[in-house]
């Protein structure tokens, strides 16, 4: 399997001389192709630094992260954009659709920024409305749909350019458990059938149960690394829970 | 501690609010500098034949009227600032502040901010002073020198004015944040758009639409029930019949639309187009009026003037709501016209907008329509009166009679006014030139003849004529015997001049035939009291030829050595009144002007209107940016977060300065352009109407500086408030 995503030794700080706080001390790891990667941990962990570092939205303070190759590290400033708009697709916790325009149009605006021919714009969105069903929702305006068809049309516009890496940031946080089921399920087949590469941010152990591997982090370090390997989906839960105790416990310890 | 909250929100809101700030700041500027005029401390040196109370009184009225207006721009701003606060107030509520306490906290520091405003602007305000001195003493031709004075009573005017506006302002706001719940208050900025959601002041502005048609059409009908005539020329029919067709098709249109179940967009742009269509019927009455003399009286056209306004008010209004559609449609026509980079996200800000505010759009619009037309109108009638202050006062002195009421030829006007020669002498003032003299029938069996467009022209004997022609410096003229030449006043064209004298190449009078003579007309102003009523022209005759005619009209024309004072004039003027009144018993009306008395109170007059127009028109443009302007402000919260998702979704900051001007060109381009074209369609109008009277007495030259010169002032608020919104939009999307 080839490495699609690689993080050599990140450190990332805040503040300034005498009042440092380290956000992600020294995080190392890679991603094949096609893999489903959770980030877990809790709050003030450094998930969601990690998370921004590598979409290119913060720049790290040591360390160097490849995606196919590419030091993004490196890239400059001017350049930044237009490298994030063709290589990665992000779903985030609140959707952030634009309520001015319609579902089909939120889908459509992603392809016309990258520049699509205009007359393959509206086939593509209907082809990947199709795969994440929701063709009959195409001309409402995001104000009149539920949360969940909301959340499948943020991966719908993070998927139509067909991206090396999708970054999800608590996907199901804004979902009711429904809700949150079904778009797991979208997720995954968005893995499974479109061969996609995905890194999920987490606190929540059943969305974190549909990823194949799950990191955890504490104190801006990885703590434990987790994988599902044949297990099924309900030991796997199992297993997140018993990390997360001990994680937990580390707490109590000090107390 | 209160009070340390209060500064410290106040100095934070500076910043946040400093397009309000800059608007008060010019508005008490404005004010102030207007209103320094009225002041008792200003004694401006105008002279002693000029009085200065009549302006000053007028002046103070006139500006305190129109700053009325800014109340609503205060009112408005408020709002604004109190729904940016909304949350913050929230807070206090919840951490057990009263909210009566935060309605008093808030009004403080926008008190404080008023406060600052009015300094500032008083400040500025003296400066402007001295151009409105200056523009006065050249109305009065008077040399212009700087002076620095801050007059008491004006800065008092100002404070209480304005603080006053604040407090009426500051207890609604005190209510407002009493009533609403505190839920309402916390929830209001995770609010989903409220407003894609149509508003519904457009099926208001049609149904009163409506209700104005079907007056035009009723007035239609009446007018051509009763007026009608097969005779007419071909564009008059058109006239009558289009007042009447127009509205009948604008009251079936929304008939047609229900019974084929048509959209709403339909429905407007029929209305729309029936909107234009009436305007242009409805306006041509006017000028058809004038060109071929229909009997269509004053009330008429008034009730036309109506329905032209309010065909173009909903014009307007039509037009804004349609423009959201008209985009929704192009959008929708091609792939290619939706999906060129951010073209979409664009197409998406601008609809929702437009669709949200398209009444406050149309309101904008026409207060800009109001605005453009007051400054065009106002050079236009000031320079009319100025015009026509030359030909009035030619003459220090100017005695003229009518008689119009008089029945009986031995009432007709005899007397050479020697009251005035009294007047003179004993107040040692010397004449240059005094000249009485008589204007005369050319036929007796005139003398019967009212009718007011077949009134009788008048002549003057040749020496007469001469004289009065001397008095102002014109050279003399002579007549061959059996001769007779014309005078014209400015107003008359040369068309009509040329085919009148073609008609007339010999007339007949009681002392015979007379011919016209090799030079056939003078066009000299010789004041216009010189002229018969309701007519243009005057006769001059051999003095032989008078002698035999009937005098009808007896008048006097004086210069002095000097400018007769103020007072003076006053006084001979009440003197003259008492004996010869403005209605005489014998029926003769008398008039007596002076020089003086009439430049005086017309450049008074002119000065009241023209700066009150103006003021005007500049505080109704400032509104409208300044809400223009906050309007997006009010919304840069929500535009953050969507130029944020732009951001996320990868586009570069270069595109998203783009689409922030593209979108805030649309948004004061709109309203403008709009505006714009309509004052242009009023402006032509007006011009056409009173084309005579701006070629006599302002000149096309002058007015079309005056145009230019309003459009400089209008671009240069435009780019103040332009680039300000474009400056405070971007750092508050980019933060």
């Amino acid at each position: 399997m080839n490495t699609i995503l690689k993080l050599e030794h990140i450190q990332k700080y805040y503040g300034s001389e005498g009042n440092i706080t380290k956000a992600i001390k020294d995080i190392s790891f890679s991603v094949e192709a096609g893999e489903f990667l959770g980030i877990m941990g809790a709050s003030g962990s450094g998930k969601t630094t990690l998370l921004n570092c590598i979409s290119t939205i913060d720049t790290v303070s040591a360390g160097h992260i490849f995606l196919e190759g590419t030091d993004i590290t490196e890239i400059k400033q001017k350049s930044l954009a237009r490298f994030r708009r063709e290589n990665l697709g992000f779903v985030f916790q609140d959707f952030n659709l634009l309520d001015t325009l319609t579902i089909s149009e939120n889908i459509a605006l992603a392809l016309a920024i990258n520049n699509v021919p205009a007359g393959s714009v509206e086939p593509r969105v209907l082809d990947m409305a199709g795969k994440l069903n929701i063709n009959d929702i195409l001309n409402k305006y995001p104000y009149q749909v539920s949360g969940g068809q909301k959340q499948r049309c943020a991966c719908a516009r993070a998927m139509i350019n067909n991206p090396k890496l999708l970054l999800a940031d608590e996907p199901t946080g804004a979902l009711d458990s429904h809700s949150s089921q079904m778009l797991l399920s979208t997720i995954q087949s968005i893995n499974e059938q479109l061969r996609a590469t995905i890194l999920m941010v987490t606190h929540d152990a059943f969305t974190a149960s549909y990823a194949s591997r799950i990191l955890f982090l504490k104190d801006g370090e990885i703590f434990m690394e987790l994988r599902k390997g044949d297990d099924g989906r309900s030991a796997f839960f199992d297993k997140i829970l018993n990390v997360l105790t001990m994680i937990g416990g580390g707490q109590s310890h000090v107390c | 501690m209160y009070a340390k909250l209060v500064f410290r929100n106040a100095k934070r809101s500076v910043k946040d609010y400093l397009v309000y700030i800059v608007t008060m700041t010019i508005c008490v500027a404005l004010f102030y500098a207007f209103l320094s005029v009225s002041s008792s401390y200003y004694n401006p040196d105008i002279g002693s034949e000029y009085d200065f109370t009549l302006l000053s009184d007028g002046m103070k009225v006139a500006i305190c009227m129109i700053t009325l207006l800014l109340l609503f721009l205060i009112r408005f701003v408020n709002h604004y600032m109190f729904l940016r606060k909304q949350k913050e107030f929230a807070l206090q509520s919840i951490m057990g502040m009263e909210q009566k306490t935060i309605g008093r906290i808030f009004f403080a520091e926008t008190l404080i901010m008023g406060m600052l405003s009015i300094f500032t602007g008083i400040f500025l305000g003296v400066f402007c002073s001295q151009f409105i001195t200056a523009t006065l003493l050249t109305a009065y031709g008077k040399p212009y020198e700087i002076s620095w004075t801050l007059f008491p009573d004006t800065v008092l005017l100002t404070v209480v004015f304005f603080v006053a506006g604040f407090f009426v302002v500051g207890i609604f706001n005190t209510r407002t944040i009493q009533k609403t719940k505190i839920i309402d208050m916390l929830s209001a900025e995770k609010e989903n758009e409220p407003e894609l959601k149509k508003s519904r002041f457009i099926s208001i502005a049609a149904v009163f639409f409506e209700l104005f048609t079907v007056w035009g059409l009723i007035t239609g009908i009446q007018k051509a029930w009763f007026y009608y005539d097969p005779r007419f020329a071909l564009p008059v029919k058109l006239m009558f019949w289009g007042n009447i067709l127009f509205p009948l098709f604008a009251l079936l249109w929304p008939v047609f639309c229900m019974i084929r179940k048509k959209k709403r967009e339909y429905l407007l742009i029929g209305l729309l187009i029936c909107s234009v269509l009436n305007a242009f019927t409805a306006a041509n009455v006017a000028a058809l009026k004038n060109k071929y003399y229909l009997p269509l009286g004053s009330g008429t056209l008034k009730q036309y003037l109506l329905f032209v306004l309010m065909d173009l008010l909903f014009f307007i209004c039509a037009l804004i709501y349609l423009i959201s559609g008209l985009i929704v449609v192009w959008k929708e026509k091609s792939p290619e016209h939706r999906y060129p980079e951010e073209a979409l996200f664009f197409f998406g800000q601008i609809t929702s907008k437009l669709n949200t505010t398209s009444k406050t759009m149309a309101i904008i619009c026409i207060t800009l329509v109001l605005a453009i037309f007051m400054f065009v109108a106002a050079p236009v009638l000031t320079g009319w009166s100025l015009g026509y202050l030359d030909i009035r006062s030619m003459y220090d002195v100017q005695v003229s009679s009518r008689y119009n009421d008089v029945y009986e030829e031995e009432n007709l006007p005899q007397d050479s006014y020697e009251i005035i020669t009294d007047f003179l002498t004993e107040h040692k003032i010397d004449t240059d030139y005094d000249c009485t003299f008589s204007l005369y029938l050319p036929e007796k069996n005139d003398f019967h003849n009212r009718q007011k467009y077949d009134f009788p022209i008048v002549a003057i004997s040749l020496s007469d004529y001469n004289t009065i022609r001397e008095m102002l410096g014109y050279e003399q003229i002579s007549l061959g015997e059996d001769e007779f030449t014309t005078q014209w006043k400015a107003i008359a064209t040369d068309k009509e001049r040329d085919s009148f004298l073609k008609e007339h190449t010999s007339i007949m009078t009681d002392a015979g035939e007379l011919t016209l003579s090799g030079q056939s007309y003078y066009e000299d102003a010789i004041g216009e009291t010189a002229y018969n009523s309701y007519t243009d022209i005057l006769y001059v005759f051999p003095d032989s030829v008078c002698e035999k005619l009937l005098p009808v009209i007896k008048n006097r024309y004086i210069t002095t050595a000097e400018n007769i004072s103020y007072e003076n004039a006053r006084e001979l003027e009440k003197l003259f009144t008492e004996e010869y009144p403005e209605q005489a018993e014998s029926g003769v009306m008398y008039g007596i002007r002076f020089s003086t008395l009439q430049t005086n109170s017309t450049i008074a007059n002119n000065f009241i209107l023209q700066a009150a127009m103006l003021y005007g028109a500049v505080v109704l443009m400032i509104i409208c940016l300044t809400v223009l302007s906050l309007q997006q402000l009010l919304d840069a919260g929500q535009y953050k977060y969507r130029f944020s998702v732009l951001r996320k979704l990868g586009v570069e900051e270069k595109h998203i300065g783009k689409l922030i001007l593209q979108q805030l060109s649309v948004w004061f381009g709109l309203p403008i352009i709009a505006a714009i074209m309509v004052a242009a369609v009023i402006i032509t109008y007006f011009i056409q109407i009173i084309s005579a009277e701006i070629s006599a007495y302002i000149g096309f030259g002058a007015l079309m500086l005056q145009i230019g010169a309003t459009m400089g002032i209008l671009v240069i608020l435009l780019i103040c408030y332009f680039l300000s919104t474009w400056i405070i939009f971007r750092r508050s999307v980019n933060s």
